[in-house]
């Protein structure tokens, strides 16, 4: 099969079909898929990926595998009331049926042994990604909620997020678990208002801005009033400004950088790009869609202007083709293919 | 019936395995399964498997045929306790929930359907390499959470993953090819 230069190639009608995707291909499609969503890729990962995907056809082919299991198989089993629950349950029934099959071999396996584990598992208390399925608020993809809490004040928790919130008599505290939420507190309240990540608190004195867990750190946008950062390992304190934007980790917190106002739009439903890269554009677009979305590496630096559609995910990128001139299929309906239009791109919509 | 332990003079037919011995396995099979329609719905299609596969180097006495029917109906009564046990844990999930939050009857469906599915795949996996792609999939942990429930590296869970991701994949590979050979063979 040669290897080809263009996303275009791939078609789950091809004539190849049948022959299938190689051995060696299927093994790195599963590679990169357990590295992709073990939390430890980064954004070279993420580009070593798009590149061995670009790479040839064989490899888009082994990867349509890892979209069809993951739509047709894990995707329902996430979308579900409580997969923490459903997934120690199926795991019990593989218990069960392994030490059937392993009696029924004539091994004498002691029954029960495999469950050691997993009954550690469910009694320890839920950590990280686990917890947003058990916190007080949380969005799924492609979910904006808006929520106005006991106090008065008024949140909005960006797609795939979630927090928990605690009012007590002498403090308001919201803990971020995932995501992004966007703060607006309520006027007129003595408590203190905190919102808690793993890199530090942030102390609201007045205000309506945004927080973000990034895989290390934290990002804060202030939009009105002020917030002071007390970071989780050092115990440094900084106060952030209206109009401005920082990052943090436990023990440091980057200079602050002028705010960008865009970065509160996805609160009404709208993706604002001022000169973004059509991948930064891409990967936010990800976070509102189900499926994947692929995008030829020969684009992806594409200068866009625009606001787009956070909720219509298919609308916004029929406007973004439009104006970056791009073509966009669907190849399989959950996997959204972004390419160029034509072979050269003119000079005025590429730079 | 008189099962003697000879050897068959030639290859039995399926006629005289099914004389010989359905009712002996059905008999076996209600013990098993505590259930005279299940037993007896098993024992027909057990036969009817062998039917359609023959074992590959028949059978040279009763025996053998016992022992052959006896492993072939135990794997049937395995995917069989995997199936209710599979419906029961959706219920279960279920009704943990409060009635509203409910998924509609298309979903539920779909969602059992999944179920069944990934229960099949799971099958022949280590405990710990199905844990850690239930923890990494379905729960949305992260490979050091997982890593850390487990007792095992981070690297070990992305290598579990990898391995049930692999294995999926060539379920689906090898389904996808025989549907394709069968609609063009239609």
């Amino acid at each position: 099969m040669p290897a080809t230069s263009s996303i275009d190639s791939v078609q789950p009608d091809s004539r190849h079909e049948e022959d299938g995707p190689s051995h060696e291909a299927m093994e790195q499609a599963a590679h990169w898929y357990a590295l992709l969503i073990s939390g430890e890729a980064d954004a070279t990962d993420r580009a070593r990926w798009q590149t061995w995907l670009a790479a040839n056809a064989q490899h888009r082919h082994a990867w349509t595998y890892v979209e069809a299991v993951s739509q047709r198989v894990l995707a329902p089993l996430q979308d579900t009331p409580d997969p923490t629950l459903l997934a120690s349950k199926v795991h019990d029934v593989h218990t069960r049926e392994r030490s059937r099959r392993r009696v029924l071999a004539g091994l004498g396996a002691v029954a029960g042994l495999g469950l050691i584990g997993w009954t550690g598992w469910t009694r320890t208390p839920i950590v990280g990604v686990l917890a947003a399925w058990t916190a007080d608020y949380r969005s799924g993809i492609g979910d904006i909620r808006e929520i106005k809490l006991a106090d008065g004040s008024r949140i909005w928790l960006n797609a795939g997020s979630a927090l928990n919130a605690d009012m007590s008599a002498n403090l308001r505290k919201l803990t971020l678990i995932a995501g992004e939420v966007l703060v607006s507190t309520a006027h007129g309240d003595a408590r203190p208002f905190i919102v808690g990540t793993p890199q530090g608190q942030l102390r609201a004195l007045g205000t309506r801005f945004t927080v973000r867990r990034e895989p290390e750190q934290t990002f804060l946008a202030v939009y009105e009033g002020a917030v002071e950062i007390r970071t989780a390992a050092s115990d440094t304190t900084t106060v952030i400004a209206a109009g401005k934007q920082t990052r943090f980790s436990p023990d440091r917190i980057a200079d602050a950088t002028e705010a960008d106002p865009a970065r509160e739009a996805w609160s009404r439903g709208d993706l604002v790009a001022w000169d973004l890269s059509l991948a930064a554009v891409v990967q936010e677009l990800n976070r509102y869609y189900t499926g994947h979305i692929a995008l030829d590496p020969a684009v992806a630096q594409r200068r866009v202007f625009g606001t787009f559609p956070l909720r219509d995910v298919d609308g916004a990128l029929a406007m973004l083709a439009d104006v970056a001139s791009l073509q966009v299929r669907k190849p399989l309906p959950w996997w959204i293919s972004i390419s160029s239009r034509d072979a050269t791109p003119s000079p005025a919509q590429s730079r | 019936m008189s099962a003697a332990p000879l050897p068959y003079a030639s290859p039995p037919s399926v006629d005289t395995l099914y004389a010989e011995h359905h009712s002996w396995l059905r008999t076996w099979l209600q013990r098993r399964l505590g259930n005279a329609a299940d037993a007896a719905d098993m024992a027909h299609e057990a036969f009817l498997r062998l039917i359609m596969k023959p074992a590959p180097r028949g059978f040279h006495s009763p025996l053998e045929a016992r022992a052959y029917l006896r492993s072939m109906a135990q794997g049937m009564c395995i995917n069989l306790w995997r199936r209710r046990e599979i419906e029961q844990a959706w219920l279960d999930t279920l009704s943990a929930q409060p009635q509203d939050v409910a998924p509609s009857a298309e979903r539920q469906a779909i969602v059992l359907e999944a179920l069944h599915e990934i229960a099949t795949l799971l099958q022949g996996l280590s405990a710990k390499a199905a844990q850690a792609f239930l923890m990494s999939t379905i729960c949305g942990m992260t490979a050091s959470e997982v890593g850390s429930e487990l007792g095992v590296s981070s690297r070990m869970v992305r290598k579990y993953v990898a391995q049930a991701m692999l294995r999926c994949m060539q379920a689906h590979a090898a389904q996808t090819t025989a549907e394709l050979r069968t609609s063009r063979a239609a």
